[in-house]
């Protein structure tokens, strides 16, 4: 595509055995299957990874894709997808992940970044300009990723760097790959893979300029995107707390994961993680590349044990992983977060790990010889020193270091005190406490028990009712928030009833997902303001107006939901099963709030929501039709 | 002088919207190194810096112009160049005290700010006040004595934590 405008243009390919490298021409036909970001992603692991193989072998890939309208003016566009097979789940494993890493990469001259092989000593890339060398990474090797950063920043100024912490060189599980200091692509295990290739770093750094295809029309549509995105009524509470709101409403309807998922909320949660304790701990916001809203909090702890600590934080999942689920204060969950980050480790795994090793420890299974010291819920010294056991995989660390699912099977009934989804723990919600498309979501993510890839994007967190579980969810807005929520009129009043002002959690599940790949194939954020209003109308718009190819809305969803259904076909070809997409036991056993899942009229919704995907109802197996319909049929 | 772009870095949320709109304004291309506004990123002290020309009355990158590019517009005050004449020696970066000249690496001469004519774009889109364009009153000076302390404050507090 040597005319290309939008895209980079090229896609750079990576062999770490050989330690060489090439350079591929993006076509314009799979630009418009696949979008960018994920949907890259999708294509590329499909093809690219042999089934069944060891993640942490080096015939995995890990693919860094950025969004398609990353580095430009389009409100909120920073974000770049990662993906390979994950060591978490042997699914397919995927993150995102904002900052500037996806600017500098275009501006380097690619789209995507494909990285096969293993090295035989650890490396790191430095990509510039449309080249790239193989640096001895000896010397970086052991350190952890803000000392790493540290040095390459120096090295290289005006860079940025993807690059793993002691966690992902000793191949725990679910090490992540750090986007600078405070970010990270977390989930499921992306880290190891990178560990594995021995592969400590990626810098990169570009001044080759994206050409937008309309300049005036791209500005005329940022504008237009920016207008939308602060008209939504989640635009001023996530300005001044970010994802922070989401803390006190479930404390209320005891949808946390406290203390390892066993009573839904702590008893002074509403006090002790309250938003003026949140406006005292913080000085200012910090952004992304072109974001207007700013969530992310700076965070300056001024008297206590961790005084003087300072860094980006106060985002709603790791402080509810560690406060929540291990019962830390907020201050000693910031100071988790900064160890967490230091090792390079999912917060959301490591917090639920931990949680689960001190149940175990509670239970009895685990004794005070096992781990050396004592831990309880709340104890920030004996959960920190965990967390550095794991990273280093010493003594208990070394098991632990293998996720919640693979540590519990090597204890008699571990299994229930481990809360997973496929091999993946869960974040900061309790479904018993809140049954909604947002909890629902956790069952039919691609990449396991996560609640990034479905919320709807008209959850209101005012109501909390739900008769018949994850049926129904209340609506609770006026007519004017549903008349302009930018959905195809038949599917919308398909998944929201007016009427009786209630959401169709399948209906709704189903289209949120689309448009959340959407989004992330785009590389625009999925802030609740943004995935309210940015629909696929806009992003058309965009799209046409950066890249210069025309597409049409449904043709954008259409792609959004191809990729969707082919990270299925992967985790069908890696052996997923219908009945993995479960909860844990105990959310249909035990009661947190006075309720418990129902399993069969979950698995009524899941059946509608099979359907809903054109998946055979039982199985969740796409069907020949929808696979026809997307282009992805074989026969 | 008439008017002013006044930063006050401490609105700043490193967004870099304000680079980018420069840059598509001014190349037609999205490269933040081609911005006429700069952002110093202290990403370990979450501060972020914007930093442009600040329109000095007796330019230093004036003085250091081997080929008399650089100008001061007698009606606006706005430092000008006439590059036809710019050789890219650079200068005129090294001479400027606030490192706010930009390299134009497809012209390959140095540019800066200059208030896109009276109506700066970066200002129009920056999402949080940061910078914002004045009319030249007496408490003006104040305002950028003000900021001028707050950056001292702020890099005298870097330098006696070492």
């Amino acid at each position: 595509m040597s005319k290309s405008r939008g895209y980079a243009g090229q896609i750079l390919e990576v062999n770490l055995n050989k330690k060489d490298f090439g350079r591929n021409d993006l076509n314009q036909d799979f630009c418009k299957d696949y979008l960018g970001g994920i949907g890259f992603n999708a294509r590329i692991i499909y093809d690219g990874v042999p089934a069944g193989i060891d993640a942490l072998s080096e015939e995995n890939i890990l693919v860094f894709s950025v969004g398609t309208m990353v580095g430009a003016t389009f409100p909120t566009a920073s974000r770049t997808e990662v993906s390979a097979k994950s060591p978490m789940t042997g699914l397919f494993g995927t993150s995102n992940s904002g900052m500037f890493f996806g600017t500098q990469l275009k501006n380097a001259g690619f789209d995507s970044l494909v990285i096969k092989g293993r090295a035989d000593k650890p490396v790191y890339l430095f990509i510039e300009d449309g080249e790239l060398s193989y640096q001895d990474a000896a010397n970086l090797w052991g350190k952890d990723s803000w000392e790493t950063i540290d040095i390459l920043k120096r090295k290289y100024p005006g860079c940025e760097v993807a690059t793993i912490g002691p966690a992902g060189e000793n191949l725990v599980r679910f090490a992540c790959i750090e986007n600078g200091y405070y970010d990270a692509w977390a989930r499921t295990g992306l880290g190891a893979v990178m560990g594995s290739k021995n592969l400590k770093a990626v810098v990169v750094r570009g001044t080759q300029g994206i050409k937008p295809h309309n300049v005036e029309k791209l500005l005329d549509v940022s504008w237009k995107a920016r207008e939308l995105i602060q008209s939504s009524p989640f635009f001023a509470p996530f300005k001044s707390y970010g994802s922070m709101n989401a803390a006190i409403p479930y404390g209320k309807f005891k949808a946390l994961n406290a203390n390892n998922f066993s009573q839904g909320c702590l008893p002074d949660w509403k006090e002790d993680f309250a938003r003026s304790k949140v406006e005292e701990l913080t000085s200012g916001h910090v952004a992304c590349q072109s974001c207007i809203i700013a969530c992310a909090h700076w965070v300056e702890i001024k008297e206590g044990k961790y005084k003087g600590l300072r860094m980006k934080d106060m985002e709603v999942t790791p402080v509810t992983s560690f406060g929540s689920g291990c019962g830390m204060s907020l201050e000693a969950s910031v100071k988790a977060a900064e160890m967490n980050q230091r090792y390079g480790m999912d917060m959301v795994s490591a917090g639920g790990v931990v949680a689960m090793a001190i149940e175990l420890y509670n239970r009895g299974i685990l004794k005070k010889e096992d781990i050396g010291y004592e831990v309880a819920f709340g104890d920030d010294d004996g959960i920190l020193q965990l967390m550095g056991d794991i990273a280093h995989r010493r003594g208990l660390g070394d098991i632990l270091a293998e996720g919640a699912w693979r540590a519990a099977q090597r204890y008699a009934d571990g299994e229930s005190s481990a809360m997973h989804v496929k091999g993946l723990e869960i974040p900061m919600i309790d479904p018993r406490g809140r049954t909604s498309t947002w909890s629902f979501g956790i069952l039919t993510n691609i990449r396991g028990g996560d609640h990034l890839r479905c919320r709807n994007p008209i959850e209101n967190l005012r109501y909390n009712e739900n008769k018949h579980q994850f049926q129904k969810e209340r609506f609770g807005f006026d007519r004017k928030m549903y008349e302009e929520l930018d959905m195809p009129e038949a599917m919308k009043s398909e998944a929201i009833d007016w009427e009786s002002d209630t959401t169709d959690v399948a209906i709704m599940s189903r289209w949120a997902e689309d448009l959340i790949n959407l989004l992330n194939s785009l590389g625009v954020c999925i802030r609740p303001p943004v995935e309210h209003k940015i629909g696929p109308t806009i992003l058309a718009e965009a799209y046409t107006a950066f890249t210069g190819i025309e597409i049409t809305p449904v043709e954008l969803m259409q792609s959004a939901e191809r990729s969707w259904n082919l990270m299925k076909l992967f985790n069908l070809r890696e052996g997923e099963r219908p009945e993995d997409s479960k909860f844990p036991r105990r959310f249909y056993e035990q009661e947190v709030g006075g309720k418990k899942l129902d399993e069969d009229q979950l698995q009524e919704v899941l059946r509608k929501y099979y359907l809903a995907r054109g998946w055979e109802a039982t199985t969740g197996i796409p069907g020949e039709d929808k696979l026809r319909e997307l282009g992805l049929s074989s026969n | 002088m008439n008017r002013y772009l006044m930063i006050d870095f401490t609105k700043c949320t490193g967004c870099g919207l304000c680079q980018m709109v420069c840059a598509i304004n001014k190349t037609r291309q999205c490269d933040p190194s081609l911005a006429r506004i700069k952002i110093w990123r202290e990403e370990t002290r979450g501060v972020f810096i914007p930093m442009t020309c600040q329109q000095c009355v007796e330019p230093s990158c004036a003085s250091a112009c081997l080929m008399n590019v650089i100008t001061k517009d007698p009606l606006t005050g706005v430092t000008i160049r006439k590059l036809d004449n710019c050789i890219g020696c650079r200068a005129c970066q090294m001479a400027c005290p606030f490192e706010a000249c930009t390299y134009d690496h497809l012209l390959e001469v140095v540019v800066n700010c200059d208030h896109c004519g009276g109506d700066p774009e970066c200002v129009k889109i920056c999402p949080t006040g940061a910078l914002q364009y004045l009319h030249l009153k007496e408490s003006l000076d104040c305002r950028r004595d003000a900021e001028a302390l707050r950056r001292t404050a702020f890099y005298g507090e870097e330098r006696s934590q070492g």
